[in-house]
């Protein structure tokens, strides 16, 4: 149980220790060096070697030489040197500590002896008479001189940072290659690939994720399972429901060869009948499907301008028998990735629908351009002569077996599913389906469709 | 007196449809399973076999490959209304046509009698039809006994695409749309989203490969139709 916690807890906290440890290191490291160097040497040696060092330099180039060494040993040594004249004040003006003041005013009572008769070398001479004491200034030596002094610590520092960042950097892939892939697997399925599991591709991690990834998993089977078997429910209601009516057609034509021409015109009212059931069987059950689907499962490109013409041509051809028209104002030579047949469904329910409630001597507009503002999206417009739909009744349109104004209704022998199922339809294609009463009269469609229909 | 076997597991449907059909002047025997449909359509006698996709045991299309793998009797495919896939392999596997089920009996027959057109039937063998040999470089057509050569060797086809070849052939250099093809060759209207043209001529381009010089044999002309390529 909770290894992921652990091990993000545990390599965060060891990453942290590997850089505070190494910067502690590397920092003791250099004072321990530093201090080495100045055992070895000697103090004395070495402040020997700064005094002659300076006094080479006053003899050369004078006040102004001394303080450009004086800054130079400040920015590149840990350990600065302090030059004070008589009043013991610093040649730079620094701040000189308490503790070389008070030994400096000692000094200067007591003569010297013993241990300290060599500082009194530490006196550097100028060539206008003026005298310097040369001082080391220890006190100065602290953390924040060693950090100001990047030179001094960098490299041990870029090396404890990188040694952190490969720890944090794999840790970092080895948390999220696995939720990556998760990732991939969640939108295969989406897409329709219900076979997809993840946790084989995990290997032997028994961690959250591979836990998470065995949910998904459990949940995915449990899923294709379901969708299996509404499949097969749909497909023998199907059966089931049709057995019967083909049964019905054939008895029918039976009667009617028996009967020799005679209640035809019952007949034909009862074919009819018959084929508008066969219909609405077909469109319930095509409805279903379109509910239960993912995405669009063919993916070809659909010569969408070529399709509305199609439309627009068999629609016209079914509506001048009842004196309407349906006319193409623009079209825009527009290729799309879809199902071609869904698409064609769709507009097909659309336009009908539209040629049903234009008014007698109108004709339907279809038009296909670019949508405003968006490129890769393409809107189709529907606008029909018709009286309209009321405006609180246009976000129920899409509803199944929703009605506008029964009488009309039932005169024009809708389902009220035409319109159900070109709505799921296009948003399996990834576009939306709205309605409009038009201000300038009449009532319009408008389909949005993405050029590629994306996973959302 | 064209015989039809009608191959379908609902008893209540082929009685009926068997008197209707015989009321139409159709002789019909009916098989109500696979098994039984293959093994009657192999005995033979018959011009045309009405075959149910969806039976139990062995389903319409291995009854289809089955008897493919012997025969060319001209075979009805009835698919699922809402599988427009069931249209697509019964026509690759050598149906001659398919119609959704339910379907109006009065569409069957016309489907039925536009098949056995195309069909050479016991009469026209007897003739000896007509002598006419069309012939177009490496392939040859028989009208009278409907058999093709390409090359010198025989190719074995469906009376649907001898029909659908004819056209083309008889056309070849020029592009026939689908619409016509459709009313010539097949005798019906070209409906939308009909997949049958297209498989029927894929069927063709497989059989009969592609010209000598490595050329395809029968172009698609895209949204227009088919063109047979003059050599």
């Amino acid at each position: 149980m909770h290894r992921l916690f652990w091990k993000i807890f545990l390599s965060f906290w060891v990453a942290l220790v590997l850089f505070a440890a190494a910067t502690m290191f590397s920092a003791s490291q250099y004072l321990e060096h530093t201090r080495q160097q100045e055992e070895a040497a000697g103090p004395r040696e070495r402040l020997q070697q700064r005094v002659v060092e300076a006094q080479h330099i006053a003899d050369r180039a004078g006040i102004e030489g001394l303080k450009a060494w004086l800054r130079d040993i400040d920015r590149r040594e840990l350990v600065p040197v302090l030059l004070l004249d008589r009043d013991g004040q610093d040649l730079l003006g620094r701040a000189v500590p308490t503790p070389v003041t008070e030994r400096l005013a000692r000094e200067a009572t007591r003569p010297w002896h013993g241990p300290f008769r060599p500082r009194m070398r530490a006196l550097i001479h100028l060539a206008d008479g003026q005298e310097f004491r040369l001082v080391p200034d220890y006190q100065a030596v602290t953390l924040g001189r060693v950090i100001a002094r990047p030179r001094v610590i960098a490299l041990p520092l870029i090396l404890a940072a990188l040694a952190s960042g490969l720890v944090c950097f794999l840790l970092a892939r080895y948390l999220t290659a696995p939720l990556d892939r998760l990732r991939r697997a969640t939108e295969r399925y989406a897409t329709g690939d219900l076979g997809t599991r993840v946790a084989p591709t995990l290997g032997t991690r028994r961690d959250e994720v591979a836990e998470l990834a065995r949910a998904f998993d459990h949940m995915a089977q449990r899923l294709q399972e379901l969708m299996g078997s509404q499949r097969q429910l749909l497909s023998d209601v199907s059966h089931e429901l049709r057995s019967p009516l083909a049964r019905l057609q054939v008895a029918l034509g039976l009667a009617r060869q028996r009967t020799d021409g005679r209640a035809a015109a019952e007949f034909d009212r009862i074919e009819r009948e018959t084929e508008r059931l066969n219909e609405l069987i077909g469109q319930l059950l095509s409805l279903a499907r379109l509910e239960s689907g993912v995405t669009v499962a063919a993916r070809e490109p659909v010569d969408l301008a070529e399709l509305l013409t199609n439309v627009a041509g068999d629609a016209d051809f079914e509506a001048r028998a009842t004196h309407r028209r349906v006319e193409i104002a623009d079209v825009a030579p527009v290729t799309i990735q879809g199902d071609a047949r869904l698409l064609q469904s769709a507009l097909e329910n659309i336009v009908r629908n539209a040629v049903r409630y234009t008014a007698e001597e109108t004709a339907v507009t279809l038009s296909l351009e670019p949508e405003s503002g968006k490129p890769d999206t393409w809107r189709i417009t529907i606008h029909d002569h018709g009286p309209g739909v009321p405006e609180a009744m246009l976000p129920r349109l899409f509803e199944p077996f929703v009605r506008v104004g029964d009488a009309r209704d039932r005169a024009s022998g809708g389902y009220g599913l035409g319109l159900a199922i070109a709505q799921r339809a296009v948003r399996l294609h990834g576009g939306e389906v709205s309605a409009h009463n038009e201000p300038a009269g009449g009532f319009s469609i408008v389909i949005r469709l993405p050029a590629t229909p994306g996973t959302r | 007196m064209s015989r039809i076997l009608l191959a379908d597991d609902d008893v209540e449907l082929t009685e009926m449809l068997s008197q209707y059909l015989g009321g139409e002047g159709f002789a019909v025997e009916s098989a109500h399973d696979g098994e039984a449909a293959l093994a009657k359509a192999r005995h033979g006698g018959f011009d045309l076999m009405v075959l149910d996709v969806m039976m139990p045991g062995k389903s319409g299309f291995d009854v289809l490959r089955e008897l493919r793998a012997s025969s060319l009797l001209p075979v009805l495919m009835l698919t699922a209304r809402d599988e427009d896939v069931d249209s697509i392999v019964g026509l690759e596997l050598g149906a001659d046509d398919y119609l959704p089920k339910p379907c109006n009996p009065r569409v069957l027959v016309a489907r039925i009698r536009a098949i056995l057109r195309r069909a050479p039937s016991a009469e026209n063998a007897v003739a000896g039809g007509s002598p006419a040999v069309l012939v177009l470089g490496d392939l040859e057509m028989h009208a009278g006994t409907r058999r093709v050569t390409c090359g010198g060797r025989p190719v074995a086809m469906t009376s649907t695409e001898y029909s659908v070849l004819e056209v083309l052939l008889r056309e070849a250099g020029h592009v026939v749309s689908k619409a016509d093809l459709s009313e010539r060759a097949l005798g019906r209207k070209l409906t939308r989203y009909d997949r049958s043209l297209d498989m029927h001529v894929s069927s063709l381009r497989r059989k009969l490969g592609p010209l000598s010089g490595g050329e395809e044999r029968i172009k698609t002309v895209r949204g227009v139709g088919y063109q047979y390529t003059r050599p």
